[in-house]
């Protein structure tokens, strides 16, 4: 039996347009390659879309590949993820599952408040598929203690598990601050474990779960991703033997400057030194300034030079993150700017007592206290109806109305 | 309804003649109203009274014995009775309660405490810490006993009393109530694996229990988490008070760590060359000790590991736990398989990076919640033959602890095995029944209040009950903690949706 298995496609993803194109290409390598090997089937664990309601653009080449991969028999098994679920079933997911395109097998029944997921059984393989979805925050996690899994690990394999959520026993230490859900709530004994949702590549093998796979994204997702991974990825299971396989479209070439106590004009020098350092044909090219500059400001450094030079010798695309380059001058801005909070607070004293209602101090906590108020969000599944009522109610009872 | 009559006596120490039939009991609480206040008294002792002389009285009871000659007295009420000794607790006024500083007059009546005469006990906090009922005697009284448990927690817990007193249910009482709040993280040391309740009622059963626990085990069940630490989150530090170092072992532990950083472990296993020289027999006993704690192994080059100590899984797991604990939120972990030496490794790693991080102020303390750690048979860390071998984590932590909101939750039977001033740091104690004597002298010496009466009490505690002393109470409060059950019965759990998912 062989598989394939794809996660975080996030198709419509990437704002760059140039950087957007290459997710689509990414993705559609990943198809070329399914159908060229051949593979029996493929998983997708999630965030296939960006969205749950993606662009014309994003919907139109996934259709077109889907419908590749179903003109050569191969059938596409896939779970929504955190991105394109939707607890109403308005995602296009739901589209493409009606079309005959793909089959989500995250299916199943409530059975005495407890949740029964059915399996979904390749018809050519024999094998035995089922999954989670994932839902924003990890709301996910709820289902799964509701789970019904004795049925599950019951039954005789083969059998694949796809799932959209981070282990906490397999983050790595860089997302010890994720939220994750225990191993224990997957259910057992299954041969596969598909996993979505973290962009790392991993393979785990342990107790009970002999194979829990994180494929990695299809194509990286942001700058940070680029440069740890450097390319998509996804996963071939050719009768047991697990390959990782790297969709690498584009070199990408890192560079790497340190500002600290140096001058804007010293960092551009630094950044012309460079270009002759790497080969940027078609590559994409990662820039990333930090420290703080003795003199000047960020923006003077030179970078559009900089990029003009990497696009001239012939780069894909250049991205840049000076998210920690400050100068001196900033520091020292920075400094008397307050958080959000701190801002309104000072607002709001400056202003109390313009109502004569109450004393000063009473109208300053009632006016933070509406803002609290009136900033809550509407919770997920909550009716609009409700939700107004819900915060009406809210501002009624501060107001003592 | 009235209970006895004030008959003579000193402060502290009133005589009471008990009514005929009213059974008054120790550690029961009277009241007394006064033009002042009512002054609430509580029964320390009971005696017998009687206006026969104790010549009388013996030959009397030897005509029943000796001659089966009936006895009975006339105005038998009247004439034989019991006396309480009653020490005065607080004064109220209006709902206030101030130190007592009055005798009620003589022949002032004392009746049974209401509700309403304690609503001052009653206040809720907020932040909350539930003990229990109000108890007189071994009658409940509806009124909810809550600690400030910011600061309760903050200035350390000691639970003290003898096996199957209650130590379990109350300990299950105070994370269930203190899981749903934010101004505390817990984490539990669970040697008998009780708590989550992995077979049982447990605190995996509490609405909030999938948000709010954490629950690290080497065999979870569904919703545990599978405990696995990678040793290079290790440092020497950790294995202070849990492995008896000499000076030279642990300079050669701090001279690998500074040498090797993270990997350093797998560099004594392998007994990797050091710039700074050491007898080689210090290398042999550290290498074999480090094994030994860690359950692990060498094959060739390679280091094999055994138990949850981990080269390759487990890189964020001591992460994970204080990031649960600084949100508040209640971690677990199982200790029942390890030996004793792990068990506190385990607490040494994690009470120390939470510390630390405290220390450091990587975390702002102001906005942080308190973190408890929860000991049980504390003397193991905090004895005092363990800590004349030096200092460690729990001890720094309880003696220096409370600028930082890191605090303990020290369980003992034997609590005269812990030293006077790390005692005394203990600003809240929850008194049990204890029966040895000098476990209750240690008590009773170190309490926030004066319990110097109050030994018999102690001795005559039944199964939950308790006496709480602390310095965020008004007076030493007898409570009842209530059955796990209850507790559990009064929390609903939310009905949950299945959205999405496809028919």
């Amino acid at each position: 039996m062989k598989f394939a298995h794809l996660a975080d496609v996030h198709l419509g993803g990437w704002r760059e347009p140039k950087l957007r194109e290459v997710n689509v290409r990414s993705f559609c390598t990943v198809i070329d390659r399914c159908i060229a090997t051949p593979v029996d089937f493929v998983l997708i664990a999630g965030d296939l879309f960006n969205t749950s309601l993606p662009s014309m653009d994003a919907l139109k080449i996934c259709v077109q590949k889907l419908k590749e991969l179903k003109d050569h028999g191969i059938p596409v098994y896939l779970i929504p993820g955190s991105h394109d679920f939707s607890p109403s079933g308005k995602t296009m997911i739901d589209i493409i599952e009606h079309a005959g395109l793909a089959v989500n097998v995250a299916k199943g029944d409530v059975v005495d408040g407890k949740l029964k997921l059915r399996f979904t059984i390749d018809p050519k393989t024999g094998t035995k598929i089922t999954g989670m979805f994932g839902k924003k925050g990890g709301l996910e996690k709820h289902y799964y203690y509701e789970l019904l899994k004795e049925h599950l690990e019951a039954e005789p394999g083969p059998k694949i598990f796809l799932f959209h959520s981070p282990i906490a026993e397999l983050k790595p230490e860089e997302l010890a601050g994720m939220d994750a859900m225990p191993l224990s709530l997957l259910p057992a004994g299954f041969d596969y474990y598909a996993g979505g949702h973290v962009h790392v590549v991993q393979h785990a093998r342990l107790k009970d779960y002999p194979n829990v796979v994180y494929p990695g994204p299809v194509f990286p997702n942001n700058f940070a991703e680029i440069e740890k991974l450097e390319s998509g990825s996804f996963v071939l299971w050719n009768d047991g033997k697990i390959t990782h396989e790297k969709i690498r479209l584009h070199p990408v070439v890192k560079i790497a400057v340190d500002a600290q106590h140096k001058t804007a004009a010293e960092v551009t020098s630094m950044l012309e030194d460079e270009l002759a350092k790497h080969p940027f044909a078609q590559a994409i090219v990662l820039v990333r300034i930090g420290g703080v500059l003795s003199q000047g400001k960020p923006s003077d450094v030179n970078l559009g030079a900089f990029v003009d030079s990497c696009v001239q010798k012939g780069a894909h695309v250049v991205l840049k993150n000076t998210n920690k380059l400050e100068s001196k001058e900033f520091e020292e801005i920075k400094v008397s700017t307050a958080s959000v909070e701190d801002i309104e607070e000072r607002l709001i004293m400056e202003h109390a007592g313009q109502l004569k209602l109450m004393p000063p101090d009473k109208e300053a906590a009632l006016a933070k206290e509406l803002i609290r108020v009136l900033s809550a969000e509407k919770d997920e599944g909550e009716r609009i109806i409700d939700f107004e009522k819900r915060i009406s109610q809210d501002v009624d009872k501060l107001l003592g109305l | 309804m009235t209970k006895g009559l004030i008959v003579s006596g000193q402060f502290g120490d009133i005589l009471v003649r008990e009514k005929a039939g009213k059974a008054l009991e120790l550690g029961e609480l009277l009241i007394a109203d006064t033009p002042q206040g009512k002054i609430l008294l509580q029964v320390f002792d009971l005696v017998y009274g009687s206006q026969l002389g104790q010549q009388q009285l013996e030959l009397l009871s030897g005509l029943k014995l000796e001659e089966n000659i009936g006895l009975q007295f006339f105005d038998e009420a009247v004439r034989q009775y019991i006396l309480a000794r009653v020490k005065n607790l607080v004064t109220i006024t209006d709902s206030k309660s101030r130190a007592a500083k009055t005798l009620p007059q003589c022949f002032s009546e004392i009746r049974d405490v209401t509700a309403s005469d304690v609503s001052f006990l009653s206040t809720k906090h907020a932040t909350p810490l539930f003990i229990g009922k109000l108890r007189s005697g071994s009658k409940v009284i509806d009124v909810p006993i809550y600690l400030d448990g910011h600061k309760a927690l903050s200035h350390h817990v000691l639970i003290a009393g003898t096996t199957g007193r209650g130590k379990s249910v109350l300990m299950h009482t105070l994370l269930w109530h203190t899981l749903g709040e934010d101004y505390c993280g817990l984490l539990v040391l669970d040697p008998h694996d009780e708590y989550y309740g992995r077979n049982g009622p447990g605190l995996k059963d509490h609405p909030q229990s999938r948000e709010r626990v954490a629950y690290y085990t080497p065999h979870p069940p569904a919703g545990g988490r599978s405990l696995k630490i990678d040793i290079k989150q290790l440092t020497p530090l950790h294995f202070r008070g849990v492995v008896e170092w000499s000076d030279p072992q642990l300079q050669a532990l701090s001279a690998y760590h500074h040498e090797y950083r993270d990997a350093w472990i797998e560099a004594v296993i392998r007994q990797q060359p050091l710039k700074v020289s050491f007898n080689e027999a210090t290398f042999a006993v550290i290498k074999r000790q480090l094994m030994q704690t860690l359950s692990l192994s060498l094959d060739g080059e390679t280091v094999h590991c055994r138990g949850i100590f981990d080269t390759h899984a487990g890189q964020s797991t001591i992460d994970d736990m204080v990031k649960e604990l600084e949100r508040g939120h209640t971690v677990i972990i199982d200790t029942s398989e390890f030996s004793g030496a792990v068990e506190i490794l385990i607490g040494s790693i994690i009470a120390t990076e939470a510390f630390e991080r405290r220390k450091r102020a990587i975390v702002d303390v102001k906005q942080a919640p308190v973190i408890s750690i929860v000991l049980e048979e504390a003397p193991r860390v905090l004895g005092r033959d363990v800590l004349e071998r030096g200092p460690n984590i729990f001890s720094t932590i309880a003696r220096e602890g409370r600028k930082f909101k890191v605090g303990l939750t020290a369980i003992t039977q034997l609590p005269s095995l812990i030293p006077r001033d790390i005692l005394a740091n203990m600003n809240t104690k929850i008194i049990l029944g204890v029966e040895l004597k000098p476990e209750r002298q240690a008590i009773i010496e170190s309490a926030a209040q004066d319990l110097s009466a109050d030994e018999r009490t102690i001795a005559a505690l039944d199964k939950g009950e308790a006496i709480v002393t602390s310095n965020f109470l008004p007076f030493a409060t007898p409570v009842k903690i209530p059955a796990f059950e209850e507790t559990m019965k009064a929390f609903t759990k939310p009905a949950r949706s299945f959205a999405g998912i496809t028919p």
